[in-house]
């Protein structure tokens, strides 16, 4: 197959501001940023409480998020779907088909991600950061925080890795958000239907831009990681 | 007599079946400077983190300021009275005056006047010309100084000082005994856990030593003085 031609033709579409695919390229980065921006405050507490508050059943909990990093996309989409559809507990929400749902979908399978690996920062962390922060006066708030910016690489790797598995899944986007153009065709459910479809341009184009702004948005996200953790 | 800064008494610590500590009663007077010395792993440093909540401990009473406190939820106003600093102090990866203003931004001291106090302490500490250096390049003299002079900022009213001189050079050893020298000059306490003779034989150290999980206070070496 000539992979030459459909990739000239694939950044003609790009840099001609083809209004359909920028549309598919603009709901994929709502659905995923927001996802994101939503889930993870409340991910990395709960990572963080994981790691320093000891409770009954913690180490199961421990297992069970670790265990949720393997969860495929797809099963995260089934269980949604049935939850959401019509004669599912929550189908009178009307859910079923929405970016929200996309959005729903997106925030539960970034969720472990992010808690196993905040755990992991904080667990990492030095234990005289926390100490210092409560000595100097901090409150339980104000120390945690400190102890979050002080391992803030690792917090920060959490969000890029949770990122990168949000907006690149297609198992639960397909499921919940049904691919409908310009509502919830987002770049990776895009990619499958133009490739099945046989328009490698288009595909090329969106595995492009999927690429692309991966990494803009990583190399925006790396400057809270301050110097790159050099030692 | 006036009434002691701190006064504890019958503390109990273990680290399961080791008892590390048993201390009848240990009286800190505003005013004075403490040294306790002690082998390693004797507990001075456990000590130290339980008079300041950092470390779990049976404590029959704790008293501060004459008032009863409990210690099992170690109040947060306290924490502001007692300051702890750690053998090898830990500097928060921001800048130097960031980490000197961490315990003022913490008690909500307005931006104008913290700054004008961290540069005093920095000042008070010589580290001043440090202040374009990021913390992990400093040596372990200039880490200590800064940790002092992050601790002197908050005008706490005892200061709990983890082998301060340990692992320190001839000429940031001299220095950091200066700064402990003159903190104790003013009406804070000051207590050590050292091993350094400099600092135990500083005039007015009033000494304790820690063996065989037992506080015992010795004689001092000029007559003690009376403050408030």
């Amino acid at each position: 197959m000539d992979l030459l031609e459909p990739t000239r033709e694939a950044f003609y579409l790009l840099f001609t501001g083809d209004a359909e695919l920028w549309r598919i390229i603009s709901i994929s980065l709502r659905v995923s940023l927001t996802a994101m921006l939503v889930v993870s405050p409340v991910a990395i507490a709960a990572g963080f409480i994981l790691a320093t508050v000891p409770f009954t059943g913690r180490r199961t909990l421990v297992i069970l998020i670790q265990g949720l990093l393997s969860s495929p996309t797809v099963v995260v989409g089934l269980l949604l779907y049935l939850l959401l559809s019509r004669q599912g507990p929550f189908g009178e929400w009307h859910l079923l088909f929405t970016q929200k749902a996309m959005m729903i979908g997106q925030a539960i399978i970034a969720l472990p991600v992010l808690v196993a690996f905040t755990l992991s920062a904080v667990q990492g962390a030095d234990p005289r950061a926390h100490e210092t922060a409560l000595s100097l006066g901090a409150g339980t708030a104000r120390a945690a925080l400190t102890t979050l910016l002080e391992v803030r690489f690792g917090v920060m790797a959490a969000v890029f890795n949770a990122f990168g598995r949000v907006f690149s899944e297609i198992g639960c986007s397909l499921m919940v958000g049904g691919n409908i153009a310009g509502l919830t065709r987002n770049i990776p459910t895009a990619i499958a239907l133009e490739t099945s479809k046989g328009g490698f341009a288009e595909g090329i184009a969106l595995g492009f831009v999927l690429l692309a702004t991966a990494f803009g948005v990583n190399y925006a996200l790396a400057f809270l990681q301050g110097e790159g953790g050099l030692k | 007599m006036s009434a002691p800064l701190l006064l504890v008494e019958g503390v109990l610590k273990s680290y399961g079946p080791r008892l590390i500590l048993d201390i009848d009663k240990l009286e800190l007077y505003a005013g004075e400077s403490y040294v306790i010395t002690g082998d390693n792993g004797v507990g001075k440093s456990t000590l130290l983190r339980i008079l300041c909540g950092l470390e779990k401990a049976q404590v029959r009473t704790y008293e501060f300021e004459g008032k009863l406190v409990s210690i099992e939820n170690f109040p947060p106003e306290l924490r502001r009275e007692i300051i702890y600093v750690h053998q090898q102090p830990y500097l928060f990866k921001t800048s130097i005056d960031g980490n000197i203003a961490y315990g003022l931004k913490a008690r909500g001291i307005p931006r104008l006047q913290r700054e004008a106090l961290v540069k005093e302490a920095m000042e008070w500490a010589g580290v001043a010309n440090l202040d374009h250096v990021p913390p992990q390049k400093l040596s372990g003299g200039e880490k200590q100084r800064i940790a002092l002079a992050r601790a002197k900022v908050l005008n706490p009213k005892l200061f709990l000082l983890d082998e301060p001189t340990a692992n320190l050079d001839a000429e940031a050893r001299r220095q950091t005994v200066q700064l402990i020298q003159r903190m104790s000059l003013d009406n804070n306490c000051v207590l050590i856990a050292c091993h350094d003779y400099e600092l135990i034989n500083l005039p007015r150290m009033r000494r304790m030593t820690l063996s065989d999980c037992r506080l015992a206070l010795q004689a001092a070496t000029e007559p003690r003085r009376r403050t408030v």
